[in-house]
């Protein structure tokens, strides 16, 4: 030992600090287990084709305020909620918010007949094999992700809304 | 006769032998004071018979064990009822080797009487030979499960001397608050054994007895499509019920003095019907084991550790402080072997996973980490004796907890039935 | 700690700084330890442990504080109570399912005990930075504990003097005097005799001797502590992205569907399951359903072609890997494991093949493929077409009146189709078709279709006709590419800890001065086996001496 001493103590203190520092903060840091996205963190990206076979990706609205809704045939509140979204885009899409409602992975003809019934102008995406709900960790239906112009997540509303609960939203949405 | 029921025959041997055993080490220790003979010769003659009768009855245990084996198609170690015999045979074991080292007849006094309460709580467990589920399907099991317990019943045997070192030291004409406390502790000790018997004691009345009191729980609940549906659990009792289960219906209940409905109901956070049953036994152990103890007191008139004590006269409190750790540094690389590293390869195979947090798992470490914390402490000065044999004594009530307490109270991958 | 300005010993070796016995002859320098009757403190040998500095640096106080056994002990301890703290409730981990949400589960189950447990974070006991943490700092004790006293011990051990300084003899925890009746020289030739018998290695010194045994128990715990960082190292490897992988996939028998985060797709051929006979099972058992076996035929694909996750893109799969999951036996490829962890039997509807009959001719025409899922829009029936126009996967009539679904999975599928054909109007008429019977008869298929169910009828002729998947399988698919690691760490454990707990370090030295004997002798643990090799020794050189009688008291370790 002797001189070699300082040395050694410095090069085991400095590694434990770095290892150590690296297994602490990924469990400080590291994801919540449950797959939740929590306000501030960035939604994950898709790549889903739309109706008319044209592809969108989360990244394309880069910049832009968007709405990331959740929908099925299958749910009322989903069904019910459509149309309140339909008249919010049409009064904020000058501002230049997005909205993309994803299909619950339901087969094309299902999808099809449903949305003739509306007017919709906002795109109709296809979610396969619930894999774009597993990853944004969809518990129950409907579920709308609320997503800042800078791409992190405002909130996620877990439930059908009315027009007034959307408006607020989203004014609180372009503020940011 | 097939040979599962030949097994149970060997067992019934075994666990006379033992008590026969048990009978004789008392005689050799307390017998030398009788008058007319020569002590030391006494005790000689007979703590040779003594041991001759605890290895026959190890043998016959031992018997019980392969014939069962052979009998089954499946080693003998996959509930609790066959793996606390098993344990009361490694703790067996664990006291041979021990004895063959320091050759100390006394030991077998506290040894014994251990190794009987372990198997007959054991035999308050279900006896029938149970099919595997496929999750146990490995000879891993073999592996993993004698190993852990071969270490445990060394920690058995380290807890025996533990508690002898105590109730040799602990003055109890010390009127001290510091003596007051020791023989506080000890005689709680003490206590808890004699609760623990009591269990035992009340378990295999009622169930000479043929008692029994049926409960009915039904749970009804709503889907997310708003369809109702119900789930009805029936439990048994084997116990008067004082406490029947939370939200549940008697069923049938035999009369027991007179009182023919259940006293109490479980209180609302004990979920689902064997959580009463468990607080009923529970509650049951500790009324059955204080009676017991009262009766003894009454009996003997002064603590139990002032009687046990005159006893110990006669043993070096050093000699037993290195037999605890002795029979400790020889368990603790066994139990370490078993039960962390033999269940993680285990665990690997059969889950793909070999650390999971499974609360069997996680009192495993604690156990181990217990008893690496009691090995560096003897490393201190100012450890060694009292503080040693304390430690000692804790640690196997851990082992215990991780052995009973975690598959009785705790659920988890490691769930058993129980009384 | 007052620095001794003069360390060299009156043999005339001269000690480092803090030396409790000489290096060389044993003697205790402090004039008070010099003074005092009570057994040497032999830790170490009593050589200078570490530098004494009058002013510690921040990097010695660091170091001085994880090298203690003190502050080690506490860690231990703090580590396993708070581990008994994460077993009293589930932990999340435990849950897999997606609907849970620890945040309400606690409180709603357990109640304000539960959401006290939740607050404190300790239902991620295991996973929380503070438990990591407290690992951290055991791996760092470990480290610093073992390199700090090795070293020592190691200068310690390597040269040592054979003839030692009385009092350092006199003062072992097993003592022996005695008056030696013959020759010093051949008494202590057949006493080390005596000894190498028993496995000592003798150094003689003309009548001084020492005897050594099983030095190698003492490195027994530093090896032990440098499986541990090992294994403790391969567990911190997990977290390295692509190390560790814990998932769970559900597949319906005949389906494959991909892994994910992979290139790699399982297909589950068919899923069986056997349960004990009634008369397998002991009496108390009876009346449950306890699985004996259940299994997965599984083939493992990889996507070789159009893999990039595109809408549109259909991978190509190739057959890499075929086995039968069961319980206790994946399958492994390439570090990927499948295990087979639970399944479920309800069944589910694929796929029908109907046959259109039309009633007034007799004629049957089909059978043709009707999915659940993405039916093809048109069918060519002989002289009908048959234009899917709307599909509900469980059918309902909802509020506003209007036919509707309650679900997206297959359990009351309906097919409006617009038929066309002969004797039927041109732009084609609607009939509804419910491939399930008990839909058929509950939404009374007949009466809805009226006068068009008297013309033609779409039905189902036989099981064979029907597709469904009569289990679905659960697997956990694993990568845990520490693992091997962890082996190795954890057999360098268990050979430290045999090399310790099984072998004990003993050594004795002796001298006779004018026909007197001084023995003393020292172990690091078993004194009672230390005592006996001694007594036995001295036995076979004719002097009887109890072994308890060479105990010179001080507390064994």
């Amino acid at each position: 030992m002797g001189k070699w001493r300082k040395k050694i103590q410095v090069v085991i203190l400095l590694a434990v600090f770095v290892i150590g520092g690296y297994a602490i903060g990924t469990a400080l840091f590291g994801e919540e287990r449950t797959g939740q996205i929590k306000p501030g963190q960035q939604p994950p990206e898709f790549k889903l084709a739309d109706l008319e076979g044209g592809v969108h990706q989360l990244s394309d609205y880069a910049g832009q305020p968007v709405i990331v809704n959740f929908w099925g045939t299958f749910c009322p509140p989903c069904v019910k909620e459509m149309p309140e979204f339909e008249r919010q885009y049409e009064k904020w899409k000058d501002k230049g918010l997005v909205v993309l409602a994803i299909n619950l992975s339901e087969d094309t003809l299902t999808v099809n007949n449903f949305v003739k019934q509306f007017d919709l102008s906002y795109p109709i995406l296809r979610d396969v094999n619930r894999k774009t709900e597993k990853q944004y960790g969809l518990r129950s239906y409907p579920t709308t992700f609320f997503v800042k112009a800078d791409g992190s997540l405002m909130e996620a509303k877990v439930g059908g809304m009315t027009e007034e609960e959307i408006n607020e939203r989203v004014e609180r949405l372009l503020q940011l | 006769m097939n040979l599962v029921d030949f097994s149970s025959d060997a067992f019934i041997a075994a666990f006379f032998l033992y008590c026969f055993a048990f009978m004789f080490y008392m005689i050799a220790i307390a017998g030398k004071k009788w008058s007319n003979r020569d002590p030391v010769k006494h005790e000689k003659r007979w703590s040779k018979i003594a041991f001759v009768v605890s290895s026959a009855g190890l043998g016959a245990h031992l018997t019980f064990f392969f014939t069962r084996w052979a009998g089954s198609g499946q080693i003998p170690t996959s509930n609790m009822y066959e793996f606390m015999t098993f344990l009361g045979m490694a703790i067996m074991i664990a006291y041979t080797i021990v004895f063959m080292i320091y050759r100390k007849p006394l030991l077998g006094m506290f040894a014994l009487p251990l190794t009987i309460v372990i198997i007959s709580y054991a035999a308050v467990f279900p006896q029938e030979v149970q099919p595997l589920i496929p999750a146990l399907v490995s000879p891993w099991l073999k592996i993993h499960v004698t190993t852990a317990a071969l270490g445990e019943a060394f920690f058995a045997v380290g807890f025996a001397a533990g508690l002898m070192y105590l109730l040799r030291v602990v003055d109890f004409t010390d009127r001290s608050k510091k003596g007051r406390r020791a023989r506080f502790w000890v005689e709680f000790v003490l206590y808890s054994i004699v609760v623990i018997i009591g269990f035992i004691i009340a378990v295999f009345a009622f169930r000479g007895a043929g008692y029994e009191a049926t409960f009915l729980e039904e749970k009804v609940s709503i889907d997310a499509r708003g369809v109702e549906s119900t789930k009805t659990e029936t439990v048994e009792y084997t116990l008067p019920p004082i406490f029947k289960p939370f939200n549940s219906q008697d069923v049938s209940v035999q009369p027991f003095l007179g009182i023919d409905k259940p006293l109490f109901e479980a209180p609302y956070w004990m979920n689902g019907v064997n959580a009463g049953r468990k607080l009923n036994t529970v509650v049951w152990s500790i009324i059955a084991g204080t009676l017991l103890y009262g009766l003894l007191r009454l009996a003997f008139r002064k603590p139990l550790g002032a009687v046990i004590h005159p006893v110990m006269e006669g043993i070096d409190p050093e000699d037993l402080d290195e037999i605890s750790y002795r029979a400790i540094a020889i368990g603790f690389p066994i139990f370490t072997l078993g039960a962390l590293i033999f269940a993680m390869i285990w665990a690997e195979i059969a889950w793909g996973r070999f650390w999971g947090w499974d609360p069997k798992e996680v009192w495993a470490l604690i156990t181990w980490l217990f008893y690496s914390a009691y090995l560096h402490f003897r490393l201190s000065r100012g450890w060694q004796g009292l503080r040693s044999a304390w430690l000692a004594v804790i640690g196997f009530v851990i082992v215990l907890f991780t052995l009973i307490g975690v598959n009785l109270i705790i659920a988890g991958l490691h769930s058993y039935a129980g009384v | 700690m007052i620095a001794l300005e003069n360390t060299k010993c009156e043999c005339g070796h001269q000690n480092a700084v803090g030396t409790v016995l000489c290096e060389s002859c044993g003697k205790p320098l402090d004039k008070e330890l010099q003074n005092a009757d009570t057994p040497l403190e032999m830790r170490y040998d009593g050589v200078a442990r570490r530098s004494q500095k009058s002013n510690p640096n921040i990097i010695d106080r660091i170091w001085n504080f994880f090298s203690s056994v003190k502050i080690a002990i506490y860690l231990i301890v703090i580590t396993f109570l708070t581990a008994m703290l994460g077993t009293i409730y589930p932990q999340e981990n435990t849950f897999i399912s997606n609907s849970f949400d620890p945040s309400v589960y606690y409180e709603q189950t357990y109640g304000l005990t539960g959401k006290i447990y939740y607050m404190l974070g300790l239902t991620r006991t295991y996973e929380s930075w503070w438990f990591i943490g407290l690992l951290v700092m055991i791996g760092t004790s470990l480290v610093i504990c073992s390199l700090d006293r090795v070293l020592p011990l190691y200068r310690a051990l390597n040269k040592q003097q054979i003839r030692k300084h009385l009092s350092f003899i006199l003062r072992q925890k097993t003592v022996f005097k005695h008056k030696l009746e013959e020759d010093s020289e051949a008494w202590t030739e057949s006493f080390g005799e005596a000894l190498k018998k028993k496995g000592y290695k003798v150094h003689r010194d003309g009548d001084a001797l020492l005897a050594e045994k099983n030095r190698f128990s003492r490195w027994g715990p530093y090896i032990n502590h440098i499986g541990l960082i090992l294994f403790l190292l391969a567990v911190l490897a997990r977290s390295i992205p692509g190390w560790q992988v814990d998932t769970y996939i559900s597949v319906p028998d005949g389906d494959t569907v991909q892994i994910p985060d992979t290139n790699y797709y399982l297909k589950n051929e068919k899923f069986t399951v056997e349960f004990y006979k009634e008369e397998e099972l002991p009496e108390q058992l009876r009346g449950q359903n306890r699985a004996k076996l259940f299994e997965t035929k599984a083939v493992l694909y990889k996507c070789v072609d159009d893999c990039a996750d595109e809408p549109g893109a259909k991978p190509v799969l190739e057959e890499v890997k075929r086995h039968d999951i069961i319980v206790n036996d994946p399958l492994v490829y390439k570090g990927l494991k499948l295990y087979q962890f639970d399944f479920n039997l309800t069944p589910r509807l694929n796929a029908v093949h109907p046959v259109l009959v039309d009633k007034r001719t007799g004629e049957i025409y089909g059978p043709f493929h009707l999915p659940m899922k993405d039916a093809e829009l048109v069918h060519e029936l002989g002289p009908f077409t048959l234009k899917l126009d709307a599909n509900y996967m469980e059918f309902a009539i909802g509020e506003d009146g209007k036919p509707t679904t309650l679900s997206r999975e297959p359990n009351a599928p309906a097919f409006v189709f617009i038929v066309q054909g002969p004797g039927l109007a041109p732009e084609g008429e609607p009939y509804i078709y419910f491939p399930m019977l008990k839909d058929k008869e509950r939404f009374a298929q007949d009466t809805i279709n009226r006068e068009l169910a008297d013309k033609i009828e779409i039905r189902v002729d036989g099981m064979e006709n029907v597709d469904f998947s009569e289990a679905t399988t659960h697997l956990n698919v694993r990568v845990d590419r520490a693992v091997p690691y962890l082996w190795i760490g954890a057999v360098i454990s268990m050979i430290g800890l045999l090399m310790g707990s099984y072998w004990q370090h003993r050594r004795i030295w002796l001298r006779v001065d004018d026909g007197e004997l001084s023995l003393g002798a020292h172990t690091n643990k078993n004194w009672y086996g230390m005592r006996s090799d001694v007594a036995a020794a001295l036995k076979k050189t004719g002097i009887s001496a109890e072994p308890k009688s060479l105990d010179n008291g001080g507390n064994n370790a």
